[in-house]
């Protein structure tokens, strides 16, 4: 199975302090992936630094491979124009600007070989509601709409694999697997994803293969079957009540 | 009849300090930048139309371009220089160092073109229209009818196009716009060299009307940044608004009070707005 | 045994500065005396206290005034005004000084107290040209001519009385009105308002969730900052004999910035460190006046754009390097 996003030993400090530690992670094409782990175990750290992003200031180290290409030397916009494409954490789209003007920002690649760039029609199917908004300003969007903007925005500049950030913050707990659930559709039609998730048991009735990272570090890893049996995401993530691994974790800035 | 004139010099003033805070307008509201060498790179682009008029002896409409140009490579190669500041938005910084640039360019400028006043010829400036007691040039129509195609048209690249809306997006957040495909430092760069040429053409147009010397550039900041308040930081039509108010505050004052404090007045009564609202008059 | 070094040190420490304030006064005779190295000596003084105004502002509120000149030119003004009008001698016109630049500083300080960042400089940079063209056009402060013909700096005391003629004479009053401002500095840096003025600039959030009044503190800094500004500017119209508009000039500006940025900003002796260098190249180094304009205005761009930390942070670098 050929990978289309893996990273070797890839390391990230803030300042000395070591937010993820050699972290090694395979993305195989037409799969989707999944990332869980506790607040501020660096899942995000993880998953920006393989898009060459950050708020911050942290020092990289290690390759990331993209399609076979290292991309560990480029910038987060070149990768975008590579198909490298992260929804980040949080804030994802452009309060000042309108539906349609956000997406408009994003430009589909001229050459888009093994790569399908989202139409308008696809998207709206995809989320009817972004359809109704299409002239309201970012700002005066709810939550899961602008989760839902954001993710279209990376759909249409045809990703070779899309990086989710905890998707689901913010989403009620009913519309989480719904959402989880049309992503796996759209790798089931040959995308690749790599999700981050919170909410471990949605997660993994999703995902093809979990990651479990634990203070920086990949303590455990394989299909998502088996890693439902884990005895450590079993007593860490599934052991509790429903209600409380509903909840989403909390918005980090 | 002198209230005619008046109004007539007020609303040629007014297209000129509209035209002068085009650039700044752009850069300061959109992108969230300050240049406070603007005032330098207004002087620059009058002496290098007056110097290549004179030492090359080209008419005054192709010294136009060519100042344009001069400026522009300039401001690319400032921005150049502030990409790493200008990324991390440190303002602070930023302010200082154009600042400094301002200063570089008055020194400059000074050897570059001496320290006597000039004149930068423009042919239509002889070109008087007299009509029932009142009387302009037609350098003067030349202004006003490029102020406001220009504002015309910057608004409608702004709030139309893409490009406008890639300018938008990074000024609200430019790490954001890199996850959108979007080469920040590249439209950081277009937008300051925007600010430059514009300042630049700006000072071919506006200059003719007076005595040109190395040494100013202050006051133009000045007239910049109070119409950019007045107008409502970054918003296009309030900034032309605004020249065009501060240009008829200036024309009455100047002749039924006082020309020497019409700058003070103005600023008088920004201060008491700022005051009122930090944010300028801007409704967002 | 290892507390008690440990101590000492801290002691030795804390001492320094006041040992290096004490040394800086021999300064001039140990560079040779002469005339020339004396009114180099009393100028570096005089532009140092200028510049630890804008310093408490640029270090300590994370702000860019650009409106110092008005409090530097308002404190030569009272000088020159009072000292040839009214004939008042030297501390009356220090006290004039200080209450002309404390009511600007003030009434500007009120005027910007909402705005912040390119708001807050643009507004400061356009009330000093806006102050320049007033004093410029207004006879009643000399106008475009300045005030000509200050009389000497008289101070009289119960010891005995001092006139200030040549910079030799002003060299003990220039150094005391800097250590002053250098002491005046340093206890700010420990007062609760200057580590309110830091909290403010780094955590506003958090400030004000402590508590701290973050407008007050800002308009507190502010006013103080002016005094020692206006007190530069007092002893400045002696040290000339004349003052006029050209104390507004973007120089002043420029070097009150460039001499707390190239030494590092939020350095005790940075400000005075700055000033010296800047001031030793002008007088001793000079390419023409314009030519100068160019090299401090480049000085003040490369710090920023390749080394902020300035000097003393480059220095405190290379010595890392070197215990590793
Ligand atoms: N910009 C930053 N500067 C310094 N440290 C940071 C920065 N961002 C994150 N960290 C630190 O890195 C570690 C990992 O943070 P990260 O945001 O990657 O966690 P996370 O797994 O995504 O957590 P959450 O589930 O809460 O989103 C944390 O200890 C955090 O404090
Ligand atoms: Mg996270």
């Amino acid at each position: 199975m050929s990978s289309v996003l893996a990273c070797d030993r890839l390391t990230v400090r803030y300042g000395g302090k070591t937010a993820v530690d050699r972290v090694t992670l395979d993305v195989p094409a037409g799969r989707m992936v999944g990332v869980i782990g506790a607040n501020g175990a660096g899942k995000s750290t993880l998953i920006n630094a393989l898009a060459g992003w950050s708020r911050g200031r942290p020092e990289v180290e290690g390759e990331v491979v993209l399609g076979g290409e290292p991309v560990s030397g480029l910038s987060a916009y070149r990768r975008a124009h590579r198909g490298l494409l992260l929804v980040p954490e949080g804030k994802g789209i452009f309060g000042g600007l309108t539906v349609e003007e956000n997406m408009a920002l994003v430009r589909t690649p001229a050459d888009t070989r093994d790569r399908h760039a989202f139409g308008e029609d696809e998207i709206f199917a995809l989320f009817p509601r972004l359809r109704e908004r299409l002239h309201h300003k970012g700002t005066a969007l709810s939550g899961g709409e602008r989760q839902m903007l954001a993710i279209s925005c990376a759909l249409r500049a045809a990703p070779r694999v899309l990086l989710l950030d905890e998707p689901s913050v913010g989403l009620a707990p009913r519309l989480v697997l719904e959402l989880l659930k049309r992503m796996r559709q759209l790798v089931d039609l040959g995308l690749s994803i790599l999700l981050v998730e919170q909410n471990v048991r949605a997660a993994l009735s999703v995902v093809d293969d979990v990651y479990l990272l634990e203070r920086g570090t990949v303590v455990a890893h394989g299909p998502a079957e088996e890693m439902r049996e884990d005895k450590r995401v079993v007593e860490a993530y599934l052991g509790r009540s429903d209600i409380e691994i509903a909840e989403p974790g909390s918005p980090h800035p | 009849m002198i209230l005619v004139q008046q109004f007539i010099n007020g609303l040629v003033l007014g297209s000129g300090y509209a035209l002068i805070a085009l650039g700044w307008t752009v850069l300061l509201g959109a992108a969230r930048l300050v240049n406070f060498a603007h005032g330098q790179l207004y002087m620059l682009g009058a002496f290098v139309a007056w110097f290549v008029m004179e030492q090359a002896g080209v008419p005054y409409f192709v010294s136009i371009p060519v100042s344009v140009l001069a400026v522009a490579l300039l401001g690319a190669f400032m921005q150049a220089s502030m990409t790493r500041l200008v990324m991390e938005q440190n303002l602070t910084s930023l302010m200082i160092v154009t600042l400094g640039f301002g200063y570089m360019l008055t020194g400059g400028a000074a050897i570059l073109f001496g320290g006597a006043p000039q004149t930068l010829d423009s042919p239509l400036q002889g070109m008087a229209v007299r009509t029932g007691g009142v009387w302009f040039t037609l350098q003067d129509v030349l202004i006003l009818a490029c102020a406001l195609v220009l504002f015309a048209a910057v608004w409608l690249v702004l709030n139309r196009t893409r490009i406008g809306a890639m300018v938008r997006a990074i000024a609200e957040d430019p790490k954001l716009a890199q996850l959108f495909g979007i080469n920040a430092p590249l439209v950081y760069l277009g937008i300051f060299v925007f600010e430059a040429a514009t300042v630049a053409l700006a000072a071919t147009l506006v200059a003719p009307r007076t005595p040109i010397l190395t040494s100013m550039g202050f006051e133009e900041v000045i007239l910049t940044f109070m119409i950019v308040v007045l107008g409502g930081i970054g918003s296009v039509g309030g900034s032309l608004a605004a020249g065009f108010g501060l240009g008829m505050f200036t024309a009455f004052f100047g002749t039924f009070v006082s020309p020497a404090y019409t700058t003070a007045a103005a600023f008088g009564f920004v201060l008491v707005l700022l005051s009122v609202r930090p944010k300028g008059l801007a409704r967002r | 045994m290892k507390d008690r070094r440990e101590r000492s040190f801290r002691a030795a420490r804390a001492a320094l500065p006041f040992a290096t304030l004490a040394l800086l006064f021999f300064v001039p005779e140990i560079a040779g005396g002469g005339s020339i190295v004396y009114s180099t000596c009393v100028t570096i003084a005089i532009f140092a206290v200028m510049a630890y105004g804008a310093d408490a502002i640029l270090s300590y509120l994370g702000e860019v005034s650009l409106g110092h000149t008005i409090f530097w030119a308002g404190g030569g003004y009272a000088a020159a005004l009072l000292s040839t009008r009214l004939a008042w001698d030297g501390w009356l016109t220090a006290l004039a000084a200080v209450v002309v630049g404390v009511s600007l500083a003030a009434i500007l300080g009120l005027a910007t107290l909402r705005t912040r960042e390119f708001v807050f400089s643009l507004v400061t940079y356009a009330a000093a040209i806006v102050a320049f063209e007033i004093v410029f056009n207004w006879q009643f402060l000399g106008g475009s001519d300045g005030v000509v013909g200050i009389p000497l700096l008289t101070l009289t005391s119960p010891v005995g009385d001092f006139t200030g003629g040549s910079n030799e004479e002003l060299w003990p009053v220039a150094y005391a009105l800097l250590a002053l401002s250098i002491l005046f500095i340093h206890r700010f840096r420990r007062s609760r308002l200057g580590q309110e003025a830091l909290m403010a600039q780094m955590n506003p959030d958090l400030a004000m969730g402590l508590g701290v009044n973050i407008q007050k503190v800002r308009l507190m800094v502010f006013v103080l900052s002016a005094v020692p500004t206006a007190l530069a500017g007092w002893l400045y119209a002696f040290q000339r004999a004349y003052v006029g508009p050209d104390m507004f000039e973007a120089y002043f500006l420029v070097f009150m910035l460039t001499a707390i940025i190239l030494p590092g900003r939020r350095v005790l002796f940075g400000p005075v460190l700055g000033t010296a260098i800047v001031i030793v190249q002008q007088t001793f180094f000079s390419i023409g006046g314009d030519g100068d304009k160019i090299i401090l205005g480049t000085l003040l761009v490369l710090v920023l754009i390749v080394w902020p930390s300035g000097l003393i942070g480059a220095f405190r670098f290379a010595l890392r390097r070197l215990h590793r």
